[in-house]
């Protein structure tokens, strides 16, 4: 499954979060414990659209869990857990999914939740432009029943439910869909009644609990305020203030937060390093030498970079799999440790002891990484011509390069990591190359084929160690993200989701 | 009158017209094809060209500036390409926000700058004036975001006086809506005051030095009124940076509204020029010559009033 705008959103957060670092506010820290009564939430960006299907991943979670439901959530880690769908199963082959329904919910507009408005969200999600890629190898959905629905599968999908849950199985009013009007005016059967006549759009939304709702002991907040604030300075003042009481933090405002005494949350959100797209050696053929990008590999100062740029807020590692999954193996993560001398003498052994010439392209939200990357380059004797371009050009762009810079969310889920990461084409993984690989072929078709559990994640383990061998990826280190909440209220960060749905915001 | 008016009404639509459509040409060059950024580059060939038949894009380009033109003509400007939704709806929400601060400036700018400007010129080498002299080389130096963050520094986090970020609209609550715009429009005021004030200030010694105050004074009128005289002669240099300054602070808008985190039009443009939608600039662009004109004919008919050799020109 892919996430594209999840993806961009991590680069724009991890960007905005680098750039912060050199211009945090220095104000002078006045709260402590906040007024927690109603929630008063920070969000880096303003919800895409209230449409399930045109809505994205990353930072619409908050906005869209107050008034959907979903038919799958997630736990803190990641697991797909009943919602609107209250139970399920696979068949033997693992090519139908049958959901049980929750009964007597219904929407605001007073429509019935059954299988019908189930299946009829589940084609619009289908059908949808970002939501349709979570839907990918769903070939069809069905009512079996009043509360029954079945899903059946062209092609097995383990990271399906993982993918539902993560924000892709909002369920709106069927005749809200219908009338096209679901962008802008969301009709969900969801916690909190969107009060559109108390918030200004674009500045500060306003929702207002349920007391009926089927699962309000999970909601603690009578009232809760989101505002999207992208400035990470403006939002940090808004914290200082006392309009927050739960912000998207910048990890360079740790010191000021402790001193305030609020509760920090952190959790991997994306890697951060070189994407190697030409794996092959088409366009550029050293890169087609693993000894080439083994020594890439060797040559960035992960841990300095990690300081300098995202203040530490991270994890050295060379992996793309979350550091708190089960496929994650600390013990690789010395593989690479920085040798630029290693580095050197593997590119002469590759036959190219003074380096190649390389073009990569750049944007403004790269900056933070590039001095980085021309020393290290530089010191390989690797020539890059960089080409500066906007950043919707960069995403247009970066495939066509070789090599790239890259900040790529993470999943919380293995089977998810594989599809994203390795198997499935996307801007940032242009060429998947898999089969040119016979060793990481066989790997992907086992784990693809073994059964959900132990099984699988120890063919991912060895398929992510024969990743890392093969330095198929460059990763520096996973970045975390950080969430700041004044005493009282506790976020549980989820990888996967930018900023985490309202569920995982509590009182505590 | 008529003519004067009907003059320059004609050319503020002629303005508007030659500005948009430069703009909606150049805003084609630079975003080519608007899918990929709109979409993401995992959006299937598919959907892309649906979206582009959605959008017009499929059209050729003249065929796409006609008719974005005429439905512009109408006042429409169609829906953005991001969430399709209205472009007016988007444009009249973050409207009233960025006029607020503009205006509220602008306004502080007048008051303080005519109040000191006059103060200054009545009494040239004055502690008041030596004052102004070095504010105005402060405040021309001061970043406008340090200044920003400055005052939310001390106001909102510090003593708590005003909303350190956001905008509440008059609708909800007047005194809300006065609070959340009073740091950003000091913010944008401060260099303007003192630009208005040495503009009036340098205007009202010129004028004071004229041979016809020194007759007005022989002639024995009280200095009120010989200062209502050289006043009235010194204003349009003032009233024409003023007319200047609301254009300006516009522009100076998006840094404020980043600070402050206000939906103003500042913020909207630099959304809708990172992914290329194109109706939402053109939307905005259209709307920032409507104020221009607007604010260049109030000051014409202005300056009209003050000195009738205006009118004849």
């Amino acid at each position: 499954m892919t996430r594209t705008r999840t993806a961009l959103v991590a680069i724009a957060a991890a960007a905005a979060l680098a750039l912060a670092g050199c211009t945090g506010s220095g104000g002078g820290g006045t709260t402590a414990a906040g007024d927690t009564g109603e929630l008063k939430a920070g969000v880096f960006l303003d919800v895409t659209s209230w449409d399930p299907a045109s809505a994205d991943i990353g930072f619409d979670g908050p906005y869209l869990s107050a008034v959907y439901d979903p038919l799958v959530a997630l736990d803190k880690d990641g697991k797909p857990v009943p919602a609107l769908a209250s139970s399920w199963e696979w068949s033997t082959d693992r090519l139908t999914l049958t959901a049980k329904l929750r009964q007597g919910v219904t929407f605001e507009d007073g429509q019935k939740f059954d299988a019908t408005a189930a299946v009829a969200n589940l084609e619009h999600l289908k059908a949808g432009v970002r939501s349709g890629q979570a839907y990918l190898n769903v070939a069809g959905v069905s009512a079996k029943d009043a509360d029954t629905v079945e899903i059946k599968l062209s092609k097995r999908d383990d990271a399906l439910l993982y993918q539902m849950g993560l924000g892709r199985s909002w369920m709106a009013s069927p005749a809200a869909i219908k009338s096209g009007a679901l962008a802008s005016d969301p009709v969900g059967s969801g916690p909190y009644k969107y009060d559109k006549a108390s918030s200004t759009p674009q500045s500060q939304y306003v929702f207002t609990k349920k007391q009926d709702h089927w699962d309000t002991g999970t909601y603690p907040f009578p009232t809760v305020r989101l505002f999207p604030i992208t400035d990470q300075t403006a939002s940090f003042n808004a914290m200082l203030s006392g309009q927050l009481n739960v912000q998207f933090a910048n990890a360079a405002n740790l010191p000021k937060a402790k001193e305030n005494g609020w509760n920090i949350a952190s959790k991997a959100a994306s890697w951060v390093g070189v994407q190697f797209a030409d794996r092959t050696g088409a366009q550029v053929k050293a890169l087609g030498d693993q000894r080439v990008r083994q020594a890439i590999s060797y040559a960035f100062d992960a841990a300095g970079i990690l300081k300098a740029v995202a203040n530490d807020s991270g994890t050295v590692t060379n992996q793309v799999w979350s550091v708190d999954g089960a496929v994650y193996d600390k013990s690789m993560n010395d593989k690479y440790k920085t040798d630029v001398a290693k580095a050197k003498q593997l590119l002469a052994e590759a036959g190219y002891p003074d380096g190649f010439s390389v073009k990569m392209p750049m944007s403004p939200i790269f900056q933070a990484w590039q001095p980085a990357a021309n020393q290290t380059f530089g010191e390989l004797g690797i020539k890059v011509e960089w080409q500066d371009m906007a950043m919707p050009d960069y995403q247009k762009n970066a495939p066509t390069f070789p090599m790239f810079l890259a900040v790529i969310a993470l999943a919380g889920n293995d089977m998810a990591t594989l599809t994203d990461q390795v198997t499935t084409s996307q801007w940032y993984n242009p060429n998947p190359s898999v089969d040119a690989f016979p060793e990481v072929k066989a790997l992907v078709e086992q784990a693809e084929q073994a059964e959900p559990g132990p099984q699988q994640t120890e063919l991912l383990k060895q398929l992510n160690k024969k990743l890392v061998d093969l330095a198929w990826f460059d990763v520096w280190y996973q970045a975390d993200n950080t969430y700041f909440s004044v005493k009282g209220i506790t976020v549980t960060p989820v990888t996967g989701m930018m900023f985490p749905t309202l569920r995982f915001i509590q009182r505590g | 009158m008529l003519s004067f008016i009907a003059k320059r009404l004609l050319s503020g639509i002629l303005l508007l017209v030659v500005v948009t459509s430069g703009t909606y040409f150049l805003a084609h060059v630079a975003v080519g094809d608007p899918t990929p950024g709109l979409l993401g580059n995992s959006a299937t060939a598919a959907q892309q060209a649906a979206l582009r038949t959605k959008i017009g894009y499929d059209q050729p380009l003249l065929v796409q500036f006609w008719n974005w033109f005429s439905s512009a003509a109408t006042g429409d400007f169609g829906s953005s390409w991001r969430n399709f939704q209205s472009v007016n709806d988007q444009i009249a929400l973050r409207v009233p926000v960025t006029l607020s601060i503009v205006v509220f400036a602008t306004l502080l700018a007048a008051i303080i700058g005519v109040g000191v400007g006059i103060a200054c010129g009545l009494r040239p080498g004055g502690l008041l004036d030596r004052s102004l002299k070095l504010a105005s080389v402060v405040l021309f130096a001061l970043p406008g975001f340090w200044v920003s963050l400055v005052l939310v520094m001390w106001f909102g986090i510090e003593l708590k006086w005003f909303p350190a970020v956001g905008y509440v609209s008059p609708e909800h609550s007047f005194g809300g809506w006065i609070q959340s715009i009073t740091l950003p429009s000091v913010s944008l005021a401060l260099g303007a005051i003192v630009m208005v004030a040495e503009q009036l200030r340098n205007g009202f010694l010129q004028v004071a030095n004229q041979d016809f105050v020194r007759t007005l004074r022989a002639r024995g009128l009280s200095g009120r009124r010989v200062t209502a005289h050289v006043l009235r002669n010194a204003s349009p240099a003032a009233l024409t940076v003023l007319a200047l300054l609301f254009v300006g602070l516009l522009g100076g808008a998006i840094v404020v509204e980043i600070v402050f985190n206000l939906p103003g039009i500042g913020s909207l443009t630099q959304s809708a020029s990172q992914i290329g939608d194109i109706p939402v600039l053109l939307g905005l662009t259209a709307v920032t010559v409507v104020f221009v004109v607007i604010v260049n004919f109030l000051l014409d008919l202005v300056l009209g009033w003050v000195n009738p050799k205006v009118r004849e020109r």
